[in-house]
């Protein structure tokens, strides 16, 4: 056995490899965490937009809905852009190696985007719905859609929409809002429960989700019971449920917000009566 | 949820986690092989350098099985999916690698190269978006082999061979120089280079006792 017979030169030569796909590894591992954390950036703007919107003061809910989507699905194709991007640092077997880098982006994305397909349609946007979402103009997927990230992501959504119908409880037609959206809550938790087992965090968001149920159980709840004090038609408790939480600034409050609830409340005298 | 999308959901899970036991399977018994042989390498702390052939004789065909398990894992790992599960079997393959670079080391007193290692395990090019040794992999390998020299060092000299602290010190140091040209953050690979100070520090006290009582061969020092 001769001492060291490796030539040093080739183990230098061999290790300045190593280094140099090291190098590469991480280098490409950062800028997907930081572009992960642009489109959790844009994505949560896009959830705060559409909040927003449906805290408008509008007569047709509908229209309301069809224009927060609309508008939410434009400021999508910007969140979008950002998937197009990393396209090619996810090429082949590299999705997988990073795909823990991307996912709370790609969780937010699907949670504001589920937001606005639920505005839309009242319903939950499928699995194939996301994934068609993120391909390129001929079809092809930037990348393989993990069912993991998939259910995380809707799962969120339940959050989000308890915040809606809490603050649209006080709007006109806001309490048959809360109650579809509760419904549909329920229904979602109901599907995700058989899933728990395989995906891992999934129970964490369902005990959030109960929670979020909790609240807007409780709201509807207490709706019912003060509204039974009253002989009033649906119409007439919604004035005053909107009068009464009035003033009462919410979550998302805009300059101009404030002035169209101050002109509500100048007219508080009408409802003096009751 | 919409049933049809819900019955996707499920056909995708139940996928998943069938491909999951399947990779258990074998990630458990190429777990097994990895202990034995692991275990095999540990008589080297007690076994004579004229003994030392026929131990390494004894581990090759244990190398050569896990050629299976690399195969198996290969068989079943989807196109592109290498990364996803690759975690399951990360112990068992560093334990392999180990013993691949440690066995030849033991036989040669060479650096068994990463492309060498691949082959002795039976990794194809042609598998390389389902199976692959990693460069993390083999670097953690290698250092699980200085941290066993480092003892070898110390039991060699127990059993009357004062040349191997030698070689052995000049081996580690010349790994020790490649380690510290790579940009590691930090990780475990991270904190196990850092620990690799100790083994250095403990290979060449070793070293300073044989010398000093000029118990090693002058020619074998001299080089």
């Amino acid at each position: 056995m001769s001492p060291s017979a490796t030539t040093p030169a080739s183990s230098a030569a061999a290790f300045l490899a190593f280094r140099d796909d090291l190098d590469e590894h991480n280098d490409r591992r950062e800028r997907l965490i930081k572009c992960s954390r642009d489109i959790t950036i844009a994505s949560k703007r896009v959830v705060f937009l559409l909040h927003r919107i449906m805290t408008e003061a509008a007569s047709d809910g509908r229209e309301l809905s069809s224009r927060a989507a609309a508008e939410g699905h434009k400021k999508l194709r910007d969140v979008q852009a950002l998937f197009a991007n990393i396209r090619e640092e996810v090429r082949g077997d590299r999705f997988w190696r990073y795909q823990h880098n991307i996912s709370p982006g790609l969780q937010e994305y699907i949670e504001a985007l589920s937001f606005a397909h639920y505005l839309e349609h009242g319903t939950l946007i499928t699995y194939d719905e996301v994934h068609a979402s993120l391909t390129d103009e001929s079809g092809s997927p930037y990348f393989p859609l993990p069912v993991s990230d998939y259910l995380l992501g809707v799962s969120d959504l339940t959050g989000e929409l308890m915040r809606f119908a809490i603050s649209s409880i006080s709007k006109r037609g806001g309490r048959t809002k809360a109650s579809e959206v509760s419904n549909f809550v329920r229904g979602c938790k109901a599907d995700f429960e058989g899933f728990t087992p395989h995906i891992r965090d999934l129970s964490k968001k369902q005990a959030v989700t109960s929670q979020s149920l909790r609240k807007i159980e409780e709201a509807a709840y207490a709706i019912v019971v003060r509204s039974s004090e009253y002989d009033l038609t649906p119409e007439q408790l919604d004035d005053i449920v909107g009068q009464a939480v009035s003033g009462h600034g919410d979550a998302f409050d805009e300059p101009h917000g404030s002035g169209r609830r101050r002109g509500r409340g100048e007219n508080s005298d009408e409802f003096d009566e009751y | 949820m919409d049933p049809q999308d819900l019955q996707f959901i499920n056909t995708l899970l139940d996928g998943d986690a069938e491909l999951r036991d399947k990779i258990k399977e074998h990630v458990v018994d190429f777990d097994r092989k990895t202990r034995t042989m692991v275990g095999t390498l540990n008589k080297i702390h007690s076994t004579p350098s004229s003994q030392v052939p026929v131990l390494l004789d004894s581990l090759r065909p244990m190398l050569l099985g896990c050629q299976n398990t690399t195969a198996a894992l290969a068989g079943i790992i989807p196109p592109e999916q290498f990364w996803r599960w690759k975690d399951m079997w990360n112990n068992s393959l560093r334990a392999a690698i180990f013993s691949a670079v440690f066995v030849e080391f033991l036989a040669t007193g060479h650096l068994l190269s990463l492309a060498a290692t691949s082959e002795q395990l039976g990794v194809r090019e042609e598998w390389k978006d389902r199976f692959i040794i990693s460069v993390e992999d083999y670097l953690h390998g290698l250092i699980t082999m200085v941290n066993e020299l480092s003892r070898l060092a110390v039991n060699s000299v127990t059993l009357g061979d004062f040349e191997a602290p030698i070689r052995i010190s000049l081996f580690v140091k010349e790994l020790f120089a490649g380690f510290s040209m790579l940009n590691l953050k930090n990780d475990l690979l991270r904190r196990r280079f850092d620990s690799l100070k100790y083994d250095i520090k403990k290979i060449e006290e070793v070293v300073y006792d044989v010398s000093l009582r000029q118990l090693a061969n002058p020619t074998v020092t001299a080089s």
